[in-house]
């Protein structure tokens, strides 16, 4: 029951990967097509913090960390596991890639919160 | 003893990372498809260490963006888009798979045997074609724009 419900969630984030990465997509890389903007003025220092300071980008950004550092590791654990590890080595496997996950998630938690309560530039 | 049927022993190990027979079209996407979102999760642990450095201020930024202008960087940047691409595109077809569309309907085994694979290729083929449509896309807006 535990691996099914893993493995669900895992398939259910993708929609939100989906989407918000295409967002983020359109905004880093498309800006010229979508906002009229170049590409070095949409990745300027002063362009970001504004961005950052919205409710809007600060959701994105804690979605899209949550959403993309579980289906990407969950997956790495899958890789990891196939091969023939003990059940104490399947534990270490899995609380070490916990632990990775959880140490980058509050980093990049941080670093957003940090631009969103920046008081601009 | 090697493979004495325990919870965990019963498995390709090793080896079946690197090969496991059956090299079908299919089996070439899971490679792919592997490789490409060990990539992605790569790149995103170190994109979150990289974009972190704003907290060292604007002229720390600016020579990190000025760092992924060059040549080289656009080449890394090009390929993983295509990642990207490829392993979005290939996923929902896995989704597909999995959620059991487009397999065909279950039938007797009767020889010849009809297999869902086959019966799926034909929409593996136009996906992929898909995803090569819009990797040429994003090259060439990114290479000559
Ligand atoms: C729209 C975007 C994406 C889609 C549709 C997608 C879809 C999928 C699917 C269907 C699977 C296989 C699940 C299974 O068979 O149990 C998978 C595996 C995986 N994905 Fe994604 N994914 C996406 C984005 C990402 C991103 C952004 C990352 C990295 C951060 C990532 C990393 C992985 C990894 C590491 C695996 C395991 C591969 C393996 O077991 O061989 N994916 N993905
Ligand atoms: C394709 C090239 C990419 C570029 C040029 C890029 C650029 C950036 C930049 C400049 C930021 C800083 C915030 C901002 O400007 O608003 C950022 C943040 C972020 N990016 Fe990307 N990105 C790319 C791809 C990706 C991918 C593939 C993922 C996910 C798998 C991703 C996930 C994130 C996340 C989660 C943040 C927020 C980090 C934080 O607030 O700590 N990015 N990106
Ligand atoms: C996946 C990772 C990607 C990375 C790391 C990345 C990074 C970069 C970088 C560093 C530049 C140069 C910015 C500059 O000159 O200041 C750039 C330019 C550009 N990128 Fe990306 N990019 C990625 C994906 C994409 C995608 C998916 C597209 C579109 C399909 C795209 C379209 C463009 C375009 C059109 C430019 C040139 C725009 C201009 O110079 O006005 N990039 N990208």
């Amino acid at each position: 029951m535990r691996e099914t419900r893993l493995w669900s969630l895992h398939i259910l984030v993708i929609p939100v990967i989906a989407v918000l990465l295409g967002m983020h997509f359109a905004v880093q890389h498309y800006a010229p097509v979508f906002y009229g903007m170049s590409v070095e003025k949409a990745r300027d220092f002063a362009t970001m913090i504004e961005r950052g300071r919205s409710t809007a980008q600060f959701v994105v950004y804690i979605l899209l960390l949550a959403a993309g550092l579980y289906h990407g590791l969950y997956g790495t654990r899958g890789i990891i596991r196939e091969l023939p590890l003990s059940p104490a080595m399947a534990k270490v496997v899995d609380w070490g890639i916990l632990t990775v996950g959880v140490l980058i998630f509050a980093l990049g938690a941080y670093v957003t919160w940090w631009t969103f309560v920046h008081p601009g530039v | 003893m090697a493979n004495k049927p325990t919870a965990y022993n019963n498995r390709l190990g090793l080896k079946g990372w690197v090969y496991a027979g059956n090299y079908t079209f299919e089996r070439y996407l899971y490679i792919g498809h592997r490789l490409s979102g060990l990539g992605l999760i790569a790149y995103m642990v170190l994109h979150i260490i990289e974009t972190a450095n704003r907290m060292r201020g604007e002229e720390a930024w600016a020579a990190l963006m000025g760092l992924f202008a060059s040549p080289v960087f656009k080449i890394v940047e090009y390929l993983l888009f295509a990642a990207a691409v490829f392993h979005a595109m290939n996923g929902v077809r896995l989704l597909l798979v999995e959620l059991g569309f487009f397999l065909g309907k279950p039938q007797e085994p009767i020889f010849p045997y009809k297999s869902s694979v086959m019966k799926h290729r034909p929409l593996t083929y136009i996906i992929m074609l898909l995803a090569g449509l819009l990797m040429a896309l994003g090259g060439s807006s990114l290479f000559f724009k």
